[in-house]
């Protein structure tokens, strides 16, 4: 069987094609939209944990102005974005993407009153009535700061022509990723706030990072015998083009070498140093993920015949 | 639609009939077509174009709901509600959307102004550069013919251009709701397939052939 290469104008047709829309030329604009989305969404939970206001306004920052504009210059028509939001369309009963948006919104809506409430509650009058109302839009916007770490997951999982992401664990994969990555900005946070506990953040990453050294163990696993180019897309991360992004990116700096670092606080204070260290190896991580994900998300080809061997 | 791959002699009339009938900017193609040799001297060929499936993955994602679909399944993009989000893209298990970025749209004679032809296609067909383009079956074209009492697959002037030029009648369009059309028979008789039946989307365009089933 072989393709007569004077007739072949379309590799997509006959080869497991990788979406480029996302990743490549403009999409690269996705690709950090998506690792803000985490960083942003994360710090703000991990902050609300921790009722840190500081943590939680960095998290506001970050989805506001670095995320959201982000996603907006990548659309080809940025000032249709108007079009996007309730109640200018009924898209958001079908569309992930369209819910996304408006989560962005109503977070960015609520997290704003609340840093207003909780500033003063904090500094003008503490003690009073502000901090019940603090608490209320804490509760909001934390519910928006989940949803809003969680909607890119489902973005994805919901293209079937992607088989890699068509899996329910992607969403939480990358919520968790999120929350983890807050973890770490927690702890930069803490190197200028001492009111935050280090040793309680440090825990927390240790659980989570376990845990998701354990989901994305099972998510490559399960791509392998999805499908055919569910295992393609497994594939190029286990031993193709994108293994060295995978095995160095994510995994040793983003999620083993973060975890030992953490461990090392059951046995001995965590110098400054090696927070640093943490921190900057777990936003490596964090981009690395989103690159992998987004790169690995392949088609499966139009006609379901030829080999799968190329280009791994 | 139902596609004859055993009558396509790969004369690439369609692709062009479809650029002349909706000016398509240089670099944006809606139908497309591939050939692929099974045994040696066998070449088949596949015309393909959006699939107008019935359960349409890029409607349902749309986030503007720019992309709808008609009473009559056909699949269509509001161009003044696209933002160019490109969702519709990946979420396409037949990949046949294309985005309009300006060097897709470079003008045929690239460096030169455009020509008064390619004005007054633009007049008539504004490709807009920055939101999400594919096949509408000739929509437009179908609609001026209802309205003049023609019927779709029947006569040409209600019938998509791609069809009407294939000079091999590889091509055949119709009613797919009617048990007695042409289509609805070639399907039956000569075992239309589909393809990837695993996205649950139901294309609306069959395949019809000899022997290749696309399994």
């Amino acid at each position: 069987m072989a393709l007569r290469q004077w007739m072949v104008t379309h590799d997509w047709m006959v080869k497991p094609t990788a979406q480029s829309e996302w990743i490549e030329r403009r999409g690269i604009l996705v690709w950090i939209a998506e690792v803000f989305t985490s960083l942003g969404a994360g710090l703000f939970l991990v902050s609300l944990f921790f009722n840190n206001w500081w943590g939680m306004l960095a998290g506001w920052l970050i989805i506001m102005f670095l995320k959201i504009p982000l996603h907006l210059i990548y659309f080809g028509k940025p000032l249709r974005f108007w079009r996007t939001v309730i109640p200018f369309t009924s898209a958001w009963k079908t569309s992930w993407f369209t819910r996304g948006i408006n989560f962005n919104i109503y977070f960015g809506t609520f997290a704003f009153i609340q840093l207003v409430i909780g500033y003063v509650a904090i500094n003008i009058y503490p003690n009073t009535a502000w901090d019940s109302w603090y608490l209320a839009f804490g509760i909001i916007s934390g519910v928006f700061a989940f949803l809003v770490g969680i909607y890119s997951g489902f973005i994805m999982s919901y293209c079937k022509s992607v088989p890699f992401w068509n899996t329910a664990m992607l969403p939480i994969i990358i919520l968790l990723t999120g929350v983890a990555d807050g973890f770490a900005l927690m702890l930069a946070v803490g190197m200028f706030d001492k009111s935050v506990d280090i040793a309680a953040v440090e825990a927390g990453s240790r659980i989570l990072l376990t845990a998701i050294i354990f989901m994305i163990s099972i998510y490559v696993w399960n791509g392998t015998y999805q499908s055919k180019t569910a295992k393609y897309s497994a594939m190029l991360l286990i031993k193709g083009s994108l293994s060295w992004w995978f095995w160095l990116g994510v995994v040793a700096l983003g999620m083993v070498i973060p975890l030992a670092l953490a461990s090392l606080s059951l046995f001995t204070e965590t110098a400054t140093q090696l927070l640093i260290i943490a921190i900057v190896l777990h936003t490596i991580g964090a981009v690395a993920l989103k690159y992998v994900l987004l790169k690995a998300g392949v088609h499966t080809p139009l006609l379901p015949t030829l080999s799968y061997s190329h280009r791994l | 639609m139902v596609v004859d791959l055993s009558k396509c002699v790969r004369c690439y009339g369609c692709v062009a009939a479809c650029r002349v009938e909706h000016f398509l900017p240089l670099g944006i193609t809606w139908p497309r077509l591939i050939a692929w040799e099974e045994k040696a001297d066998e070449v088949t060929t596949f015309p393909v174009r959006c699939n107008h499936c019935k359960d349409a993955p890029c409607v349902k994602v749309c986030v503007t709901g720019a992309t709808q679909q008609r009473e009559d399944g056909i699949v269509w993009i509001d161009q003044d509600k696209c933002v160019g989000c490109r969702y519709c893209i990946i979420a396409c298990p037949y990949q046949n959307r294309m985005y309009v970025s300006k060097d897709r749209d470079t003008g045929y004679f690239p460096g030169y102004d455009l020509t008064e032809f390619e004005k007054a296609g633009r007049r008539k067909y504004p490709h807009i550069i920055g939101i999400t383009e594919k096949c509408n079956f000739c929509m437009e074209r179908i609609d001026e013919g209802l309205s003049h009492g023609h019927k779709p697959g029947i006569d040409r002037d209600a019938t998509p251009a791609c069809v009407n030029t294939c000079p091999a009648r590889a091509l055949h369009f119709g009613d797919l709701g009617d048990p007695n059309s042409e289509v609805r028979q070639l399907i039956r008789d000569r075992k239309g397939f589909q393809l990837h039946l695993e996205h649950d989307t139901d294309p609306s365009i069959y395949y019809i052939d000899k022997g290749w089933r696309g399994q």
